[in-house]
């Protein structure tokens, strides 16, 4: 056993190596398809960092940040989110309704869209932490569960009920631009959406390693039964971390809708995969919210580059998400890596 | 009409239940496995490619197998052997899964979306001779692919190698108290990797089923959570053959009931979530009743 | 005759040498005791003959014959048979099961279950050791279990019996009846190993006697030339007087009232109509075997457990309140578990300390924790209550028991609660520790505080008790105190009390 310092630096190495690993591997991937590895992760880097490739992989990083600490709040009180996709939905609808229907003035009517979606994506995971408490169907699964009912849902509603006949897609009505959340500030290239996960982000650092509802957390991650034992109310607390992780991803949902899509498209929140990158960006920093922040960061710069790559070169952006997937093997293996004895 | 259901049935739950008995194994070997889904996705993408390399549904078969055998070895080494976390271990590959397969699609094939291609034939289907005559039953099980009998054949050798063999008994002992079972001197290790590698197998018949059964195409993400619902359908069955068994053809059943209204004209979004609809209230009817049975006790 | 020679035995662990250059002979016929403190060494040297370690260095020789033993497989193979403290069982497959378990009669593939329950039979009858094969092994109780493991190792063809603390879950009885039988099994021609601290039953067992300290043999003894002052020596190399407190006896208002207390668990009372009082200034002890509801009271008076009945702490009804409520009228709580349940091993020793206050104003302000006011809490009970620590910022996991204990103990003291209860207070703790958990809560008595100990160890109870209650089947049918609180008393309640009272 080492002290905590050791503990950080070791593990920081054990992330290091996974990536490189990864890079090997997908490297591997893409010779065996005929291309050239080096001139991917050429074009990946500055796809991803220079030019225009820099704004876009800030503006990615707001839903996947907010989709990482969604997962990582999850994990940090021993929950597992499977069911991001479903808040995300459910989040954003509602914020598309409220901003189309809701008879208030542009900015009044954007902010209750927000708590709409906060509220939406917060209960939508509440009930999968209910049906863990009371009849003890894990988190995990009806999570997962009701996402794939949410996508059938939210798909018939845009398709039929709530569709503007005016497009040939399946979408509701575009909302009106003052209800749109804006994308820049004084000139700036920075988007409200920024603004706003970048608070909520300092939050939820600040309470993780401050807040006593943090350490609560923390520790029923650590022990549940310790955290019970100690005074903890467990049932109240599963409720309360699943709402606020539901919220977080309902809260990416209308971020994206009022701030970059402006109408709920069947399909267009999910495409890009923001919950699974979210969860593997909270996995590789081992659910520590600020090292989330990174990681996710890291992921939006990374697949930003595989667009470029798949511009340049032809080949699918989608060799990102296999990165992606082996850093977390990687990683998740490394006691292969790290064997001690 | 009834029959014609049913017999739908057997084909639409094959996947499932051979996924589930993948599961199955892996939760009696005490490694909790959510991959399946991740697994059949790459067999089912493996039979397809290999139908169009070699040109023989068998060979697909055993392609795909052999594919995802290799695809599970990273559960079967880091979760079983190493110590790794099976369930991020199984997040990883699930989404390593739907990755390579839509990058490969591309880069192989040049396609997104959907492969069809007039290589990839769906695999023959058997007739069962004079059992065939049978009244009702004889309608329902005849004329279905060798996968569809396999499946059902592996319930019951399943049944037979868990609670009547001294291997089946290593097993449960193994998935109960591990640290137990190798004090007795059983290999845990050896066990657990062998039992997730056979677990992989399972999952590319699976696969291979699904694109070559009743279709013979390869769609992105087509396995479209049914790996999950067979992750239910373990629970469901407490990790028994049989009931696992059964709860897959609840499964088979709500999918074949949603294929039918929608050619009644409900729209596919509301039929498509019916599996998992089904499933999720079946978890609520199961816990309800455990529940239950804990109030009548106190 | 020697059956088991075991010479020059050493093994390190990183820079801890765990065993160095041991020596062990055990004869045929004879019962061996190796005992020593936690960390002594015992337990490596056992899991070396039993073949879940490989030594660096020395042989074993079983029969006169070199073993080499690369798994516990090659162990059993050569004759070793270990009945383990924490029972090598599967709770939801049946005795003939576990008993037939990597040894299964049958043929091909196929597990005989009627060859299997014959086996379970035959060796029950022949050593006295009867089960019914098709139990499961999760309803059995204790004693019953361990019979299961001695049969394992006989089914096995063990010639050398190692057992390890066999007797810390039994009752007095259970014991003696353990011991009928280790006689028997010697009687044999078996060679048994009893690893213990417990010197009076090496001495009312055994033949001979190692002693380890420190990873080195301190002492070769035979049992009937020696005598408890000679062991105790050899096991610490100085003279521990046992604590034993001045028993008081006291009027005050009772603390903690419990009133017609019980615990349902499918639909059986596990606690059974239970009412006693403890008072300020005196230590009550509860005694019982294992298994008869002991936990479940305790878990129902600190409202971790549902239960009814009533529970009056320091004059207030607390029978609906919450655990944290129920912290708040004055209860302290040292739970038997401290890795399940008493702390978060992979957090540092002053979050553990912290965690259970961490809403009080001495820790947070304002919802945010006030670090530095942690960490000097922490160092204080440090250097307090001697935790051996290299800061309060390492890891509670990382402590030896004794240490992380009195972390335990150390938090739950300083929250200052008129009424402390206390479970195993001194289990895995090294023979320095005990005497100091001892002295503590010997101490916080005689400030005036009420102390409801839980033990299994019945020399404890007796050694820190004002008052001791039995526990059998949920309920507490004897209250002694004086010359009734003797072992001989204690042991009859505990086995139900109506055949010697």
């Amino acid at each position: 056993m080492t002290g905590v310092g050791l503990e950080t630096r070791s593990r920081f190495a054990a992330i290091l190596l996974s990536i490189v690993v990864a890079v090997v591997l997908g490297g591997l991937v893409v010779l065996s398809t005929g291309a050239n590895p080096i001139s991917v992760y050429q074009e990946i880097v500055r796809g991803a960092l220079l030019g225009r490739g820099l704004d876009e992989t800030l503006s990615r990083s707001v839903p996947l940040i907010g989709m990482g600490l969604a997962a990582a709040i999850a994990f940090r009180a021993g929950l597992i989110n499977l069911g991001g996709d479903g808040q995300m939905l459910v989040g954003g609808l509602a914020a598309a309704l409220v901003a189309l229907y809701v008879p208030a003035p542009g900015a009044v009517r954007a902010v209750l869209a927000l708590m709409a979606a906060i509220c939406a994506g917060g209960l939508y995971a509440w009930i999968a932490a209910v049906l863990q408490l009371g009849l003890a169907i894990p988190f995990l699964i009806t999570s997962l569960l009701l996402s794939y009912i949410a996508r059938g849902v939210t798909s018939y509603l845009v398709r039929y009920p709530l569709r503007d006949p005016s497009t040939g897609m399946p979408e509701t009505y575009r909302v009106a631009s003052a209800a749109r959340l804006p994308n820049s500030i004084f000139d700036l290239p920075i988007s409200v959406g920024m603004l706003i996960m970048a608070a909520v982000a300092v939050a939820v650092i600040v309470n993780d390693k401050h807040g006593v509802n943090g350490f609560e957390w923390r520790m029923t991650g650590l022990n549940p039964r310790f955290a019970g034992y100690s005074g903890t109310n467990l049932q109240r607390q599963t409720q309360r971390v699943a709402f606020l992780s539901g919220a977080l991803a309902g809260l990416v949902g209308a971020l994206l809708i009022l701030g970059q899509q402006y109408r709920f498209t069947d399909g267009a929140l999910l495409a890009p995969g923001y919950t699974w990158s979210g969860l593997m960006a909270a996995v590789l920093a081992m659910a520590s919210p600020i090292a989330t922040v990174v990681t996710a960061a890291f992921f939006a710069a990374l697949q930003v580059g595989g667009f470029s790559m798949e511009r340049a070169l032809g080949l699918p952006a989608v060799l990102t998400w296999v990165l992606q997937a082996l850093i977390i093997l990687c990683l998740a293996a490394r006691p292969v890596f790290f064997k001690r004895r | 009409m009834l029959n014609m259901l049913l017999s739908q049935v057997l084909d639409l739950m094959t996947p499932v239940l051979l996924a589930a008995m993948a599961g199955t194994l892996c939760e009696r070997a005490g490694v909790f496995n959510i991959a399946l889904e991740g697994k059949m996705l790459v067999g089912a993408f493996a039979a397809v490619a290999a139908s169009i390399a070699f040109g023989s549904p068998m060979l697909a078969v055993l392609f795909a197998v052999a594919c995802t055998v290799i695809f599970a070895s990273p559960l079967a080494l880091g979760g079983a052997r190493f110590g790794g976390d099976p369930i991020v271990i199984g997040i990883g590959l699930n989404l390593l899964a739907a990755g390579l397969t839509t990058y490969l699609l591309s880069a192989l094939f040049g396609v997104t979306g959907t492969l069809v291609d007039p290589a990839v034939t769906a695999l023959p289907r058997f007739g069962i001779g004079a059992l065939a005559g049978l009244p009702v039953l004889g309608a329902i099980v005849d004329g279905h692919n060798l996968l569809v009998y396999l499946s059902w054949l592996l319930v019951l050798v399943l049944n037979i190698y868990l609670f009547r063999t001294r291997w089946g008994l290593r097993l449960r002992g193994i998935g109960e108290v591990p640290s137990a079972a190798a004090a007795m001197g059983a290999n845990v290790n050896r066990y657990q990797t062998a039992i997730v590698l056979l677990a992989g197998a399972l999952c590319g018949l699976a696969g291979a089923q699904l694109a070559l059964g009743s279709v013979a195409l390869f769609a992105e993400n087509m396995t479209a959570g049914r790996g999950w619902i067979a992750v239910v359908a373990v629970m469901l069955g407490r990790a028994h053959p049989l009931g696992i068994a059964l709860a897959c053809f609840g499964f088979g059943l709500a999918d074949a009931i949603g294929l039918r209204l929608q050619g009644q004209g409900l729209p596919n979004q509301i039929t498509d979530i019916a599996p998992y609809a089904i499933t999720l209230l079946a978890m609520i009817g199961l816990g309800l009743r455990g529940a239950m049975r804990k109030i009548r006790n106190t | 005759m020697t059956l088991l020679q075991m010479k020059g035995i050493s093994k390190r662990f990183g820079s801890l040498v765990a065993n160095d250059g041991i020596d062990l002979s055990v004869n045929s016929g004879e019962i061996h005791a190796l005992m020593g403190e936690n960390g002594a060494g015992k337990s490596t040297l056992m899991n070396i003959l039993y073949g879940l370690l490989k030594p660096d260095a020395g042989e074993i020789r079983i029969d006169g014959k070199a073993m080499d033993f690369a798994s516990p497989l090659g162990a059993i193979a050569a004759g070793v048979g270990m009945v383990h403290q924490t029972f090598r069982q599967f709770p939801d497959l049946t005795v003939w099961e576990n008993l037939v378990f990597q040894n299964e009669p049958g043929q091909g593939p196929f597990v005989s279950a009627a060859a299997a329950r014959d086996v379970v039979r035959q060796l029950g009858e022949k050593h006295g050791l009867e089960i019914d094969p098709d139990s499961r092994v999760r309803d059995l109780a204790v004693g019953i279990r361990q019979r299961l493991e001695i049969l394992k190792a006989l089914s096995r063809q063990a010639k050398v019996l190692i057992l390890d603390e066999p007797t810390a879950v039994l009752t007095p009885q259970e014991r003696d009846s353990l011991f009928t039988a280790m006689r028997h099994l010697a009687s044999k021609g078996m060679a048994l190993i009893l690893v213990t601290h417990k010197i009076p039953e090496v001495i009312a067992v055994t033949d001979e006697i190692t002693v380890m300290r420190d990873g080195r043999v301190s002492g070769t003894l035979t049992t009937r030339e020696t005598s408890e002052a000679e062991i105790i020596r050899a096991m610490v190399g100085r003279n521990v007087p046992p604590t034993v407190a001045t028993k008081v006896t006291s009027t005050a208002q009772p603390m903690l009232s419990v009133r017609n207390l019980s615990v349902r668990r499918g639909g059986v009372a596990v606690v059974d109509d239970v009412s006693f009082d403890v008072r300020p200034g005196e230590i009550v002890g509860i005694a019982g075997v294992s298994g008869n509801g002991q936990p479940q009271l305790i878990s129902a008076v600190a409202g971790l457990e549902a239960s009814t009945g009533e529970v009056v702490i320091a004059g207030r009804n607390v029978s609906g309140l919450s655990i944290a409520d129920r912290r708040a009228v004055g209860i302290s709580y040292v739970p038997e578990d401290r890795h399940l349940t008493g702390t978060a091993p992979a957090a540092s020793i002053a979050e553990n300390i912290a965690f259970g206050t961490h809403r009080t104003a001495a820790v947070a302000r304002y919802g945010f924790l006030r670090k530095q006011a942690i960490r000097t809490q922490a160092h204080k009970l440090i250097e307090q209550f001697k935790v051996k620590a290299a800061s309060e910022q390492v890891p509670i996991g990382s402590l030896s028991g004794g240490n992380m204990q009195k972390v335990v103990i150390a938090r739950e003291i300083e929250h200052g609660s008129p009424l402390i209860v206390i479970e195993e207070p001194t289990r895995g703790v090294d023979v320095g520790a005990i005497e100091f958990i001892h002295k503590t809560l010997i101490a916080e008595r005689d400030k005036g505080r009420a102390i409801l100990v839980v033990s299994s160890d019945l020399t404890e109870l007796l050694a820190l008790s004002d008052r001791i209650l039995v526990m059998f089947e949920g309920r507490i049918d004897a209250s002694l105190s004086g010359k009734d609180m003797n072992e001989a008393t204690i042991g009859r309640w505990m086995m139900g009390g109506a055949a010697g009272a």
